[in-house]
């Protein structure tokens, strides 16, 4: 009995050995292969600062909290918590039935040692199940707090730090190679990829022809590339504009003449020339700390700093006193601003000389990643960073964080330029990849679709 | 963060499109239509601002003091320019009866800039305030953004009419209307089944019933919810088999196994096992098919009868359509669905037909119907354009409509939602 007719089977001899991404159920199996321009030389969630790093930690380390897309706390380990009035004492509950890869239960005791590490100003306590977290002020962002890098929950396991994550630690070299497996029995699921293989140490146009030659299924992008990957037509995925690029000043001005300086250079400095020009839109001019995605007012700045450009005078350099400038020369998109940080100087006037040693320098060009989607513990995170105080507030309202970025950037110890964006391209097999908007990696739901031959 | 107001949504040109779309829909599920018409078009409401409003003109009276003042609006988010024209209106109100008049700016002795701007959580309304040559004041507010929901396609020959059923922060995996006064939903979430009635126009949810396991569950869930007639429902996750009672104190026996799953509908009789630990059916078939007891592991399964025997449309974990017909098996590849389809049938139709998932953009999918002419797939409908990926499929116990379920990729949520076929004018 044939009951197809001929016109089902020239539907079917259109082969087409992928499937369709976005609308298919995920596969289970196979390695996902990754190059990355990072050489994290310490397996410690704490050192973990770039997006991409965050991303990897985050497949073995678990936090208590962590914030979803809106940057709001969600459990993760902690079962619940709650705050006694003043938000001063916190309480949060393990959640029950969590192992370590290492096959050990979570409980209160490992997660209060491993705050107690990253967090010496809290007074942290264990009440049975529970971890009790004392601060020396009012603090409402305690909770978002415990979903950063630095309060990873974490032992030691065989040599090197153990988690209870989806992906457990088989391989580690330090600088060059991480190799993770899937744990079967983690809680949410066994992950779809079997293995990720990590190589660290790779410069970007490195990374895209391993992509291109099949020998790496994820490629990162250098910002000013990101347009032209695009235009190359392959598969890019980026972040919004997040990542801080700003002058920071390592003292107060010490003589008039170099405040005068400092005052003038965010006018003399074309940062638009410099996101659009120099970095083909893989950034943007920032004016303020926090991105306006993350903050909502960021525009704020930008209006005042653009009325201010008529009313400042043209500044002179003391004599023989050029600010020097320290930037990290391994990285080719801070020694592209910083020479284009020169020319703007020398075209007005003002002398910049690269510093020798960044001891010696007077002001560093510095990239500073979000390290929180929760806008105040963002900001909180970028003056710990900075080496900046943050004006303490007992509140998490907008009007709060607006006072707090405002102090820090009327401080004068810094000048914000640009806003970077992070990117990435995937090869052909590589499905369920999601980027947050800081730039964080959604790796644990990725999963491949090899082209059979 | 930020400051938090209120229930109600404010309105967004995406809520006003679905007003608007939902508005089209008529049919057999007027009663349930009418009701989502309802919540989704609440936010539409002017009064939904009054809260912000209220505050930012009480932050620029305490800023600025009575007076005159000029004002500028410019709006930054994807507040709608009719409903900034309203929240500027409402806002000139609430000033002047604090004693702030808006007038021109060469008679005013303070400068206003309003500008509506967002964030991720919020949307975020600040105020510039000027007086004189003085310095620039900021004030700022926030309120909560509201979330979009799908929009349809054009209506030829047949379109999908979409009833809202309910929205959650975790994963639905399924949900099943039980006919009645009141009408009740049981909804299928990753630990616990909800059971919600419908009264005042709204679901409310009555009762919950955790699902107890040891074993860990697959990352990529599915579960299938199935009405009973000696006893509530089933429910059936990989692995675990749950069990309502009969009684009206009710309750549910979770037990671990490999029960299979009644695929399509429980009233075709068939029935396939479930991986334990992943997202798929094994292919095993329970009786089976015609002559045949297995088909190739597969994600969904749905029937299109024929006139003298039934096609099964399986589609497979290799991204292939498998078609069984009780005796032959055939394989489609290319047509370019995805891992989920559900056979439903249109109110006009003798025939049925299957809805069909497929990439649209940006990690989101689309639906689409598609029937059988001549054993070849034909588009039937235009696409539906969901906000997120399709996270769940499945036919409803009565065969005539479909569950579907996504994950809203703005707000993250998981809507649950009904799907029906019904025929253009």
């Amino acid at each position: 009995m044939k009951r197809f007719s001929s016109s089902l089977l020239v539907a079917s001899s259109i082969a087409c050995a992928a499937v369709a991404s976005a609308a298919s159920r995920p596969h289970y199996g196979g390695t996902l292969r990754v190059q990355m321009r990072d050489t994290p030389q310490v397996l410690d969630p704490a050192s973990f600062s770039s997006p991409a790093c965050r991303s990897l930690w985050r497949l073995v380390f678990e936090t208590l909290v962590e914030l979803d897309q809106h940057g709001r706390p969600q459990p993760l380990l902690s079962a619940s918590w709650q705050s006694e009035p003043g938000n001063q004492r916190w309480r949060f509950l393990v959640r029950s039935g969590v192992l370590f890869h290492g096959g050990e239960a979570l409980e209160a005791a490992a997660v209060v040692a491993s705050l107690r590490n990253g967090n010496p100003e809290w007074k942290v306590l264990q009440d049975r199940d529970t971890v009790v977290i004392e601060t020396n002020s009012p603090d409402p962002d305690v909770p978002a707090k415990l979903a950063l890098a630095r309060n990873a929950i974490a032992r030691p396991e065989g040599g090197h730090l153990g988690g209870t994550g989806p992906f457990a630690i088989t391989e580690w070299v330090a600088g060059r190679r991480l190799r993770l497996a899937a744990n079967p029995t983690y809680r949410g699921g066994q992950p779809f990829l079997q293995a990720i293989d990590v190589e660290f140490g790779k410069a970007e146009r490195d990374q895209l022809m391993a992509l291109d030659l099949g020998n790496a299924d994820v490629a990162e992008i250098a910002p000013e590339d990101i347009a032209r990957a695009r235009a190359q037509n392959r598969r890019v995925l980026d972040s919004l504009p997040g990542e801080l690029m700003a002058l920071v000043f390592a003292h107060d001005a010490r003589a008039p003449g170099e405040a005068l300086v400092r005052s003038a250079l965010p006018f003399i400095l074309d940062r638009r020339a410099m996101s659009d020009v120099v970095l083909q839109g893989g950034g943007e001019p920032a004016d303020a700390l926090l991105p306006n995605w993350l903050s909502g007012y960021a525009f704020v700045f930008s209006s005042a700093a653009n009325a201010a450009p008529a009313r400042q005078p043209r500044p002179e350099t003391p004599q023989g006193s050029p600010l020097l400038l320290a930037y990290d020369g391994s990285d080719p998109v801070s020694e592209t601003i910083a020479q284009r940080i020169l020319l703007n100087a020398r075209d007005r006037g003002v002398a910049i000389q690269i510093a020798s040693s960044s001891g010696s320098s007077d002001v560093r060009l510095m990239r500073v990643p979000l390290a929180s989607m929760a806008a105040p513990v963002a900001l909180d995170e970028l003056a710990r960073s900075l080496g900046l105080a943050r004006p303490p507030s007992t509140t998490s309202s907008i009007a709060d964080l607006y006072s707090a970025e405002k102090a820090m950037l009327e401080s004068g110890r810094l000048i914000p330029l640009l806003e970077l964006r992070t990117a990435v391209a995937l090869g052909p097999a590589v499905n369920g990849w999601s980027m947050l908007p800081d730039g964080t990696r959604g790796l644990e739901n990725v999963w491949l679709v090899r082209e059979r031959p | 963060m930020g400051l938090r107001w209120g229930k109600k949504r404010p309105v967004s040109e995406e809520n006003m499109a679905a007003v608007r779309h939902t508005s089209l829909i008529a049919g057999s599920y007027g009663r349930l239509l009418f009701c989502a018409l309802i919540l989704l078009s609440q936010p539409a409401l002017a009064s939904d601002w009054r809260e912000p409003e209220t505050q930012l003109a009480e932050e620029i009276v305490h800023v600025n003091g009575p007076g005159v003042i000029s004002l500028e609006i410019n709006n930054r988010s994807s507040i709608s320019a009719a409903a900034v024209e309203e929240i500027r209106r409402a806002l000139v109100s609430l000033l002047a009866s604090r004693g702030v008049r808006v007038w021109l700016a060469d008679q005013a002795t303070s400068d206003v800039k309003i500008f509506f701007s967002e964030n991720l959580e919020n949307y975020v309304w600040v105020a510039e305030i000027r007086q004189g040559s003085g310095d620039l004041r900021v004030v700022l507010v926030s309120s909560p953004r509201s979330r979009p929901t799908p929009t349809g396609g054009n209506l030829t020959p047949l379109r999908i009419e979409v009833s809202a059923l309910i929205s959650q922060p975790s994963p639905i995996l399924d949900a099943a209307i039980v006919e009645g006064r009141p009408q009740r939903l049981i909804v299928l979430g990753r630990t616990v089944v909800a059971l919600y009635e419908f009264r005042q126009g709204r679901w409310a949810v009555f009762e919950t019933l955790p699902i107890h396991t040891t074993n860990p569950l697959p990352r990529d869930l599915r579960g299938r919810i199935i009405l009973r007639r000696d006893h509530l429902f089933d429910a059936y996750l990989p692995g675990l088999t749950c069990r309502s009672t009969a009684s009206t104190a009710l309750s549910i026996t979770c037990l671990p196994g490999d029960e299979a799953w009644p695929i399509e509908t429980a009233d075709t009789g068939v029935s396939a096992f479930f991986s334990r630990t992943q997202n798929f059916f094994t292919g095993a078939l329970v009786p089976g098919i015609g002559k045949q007891t297995t088909a190739p592991a597969f994600y969904c399964a749905a029937r299109i009868p024929q006139p003298n025997y039934t096609l099964w449309l399986f589609t497979g974990v290799e991204g292939e359509i498998n078609i069984l017909d009780g005796v032959n098996h055939e394989v489609m590849r290319g047509v370019g669905w995805g891992s989920d389809i559900a056979g439903t049938r249109a109110s006009c139709r003798s025939d049925r037909q299957v809805l069909v998932t497929s990439p649209a953009s940006e990690g989101a999918d689309s639906l689409e119907a598609y029937g059988l002419s001549n054993g070849t797939p034909v588009p039937l409908s235009q696409k539906l354009s969901l906000s997120g990926p399709v996270t769940a499929l499945w036919t409803a116990q009565n065969g005539d409509s479909v569950t579907a379920v996504y994950r809203n990729l703005q707000t993250g949520d998981y809507e649950a939602v009904q799907l029906k076929l019904a025929c253009s004018q």
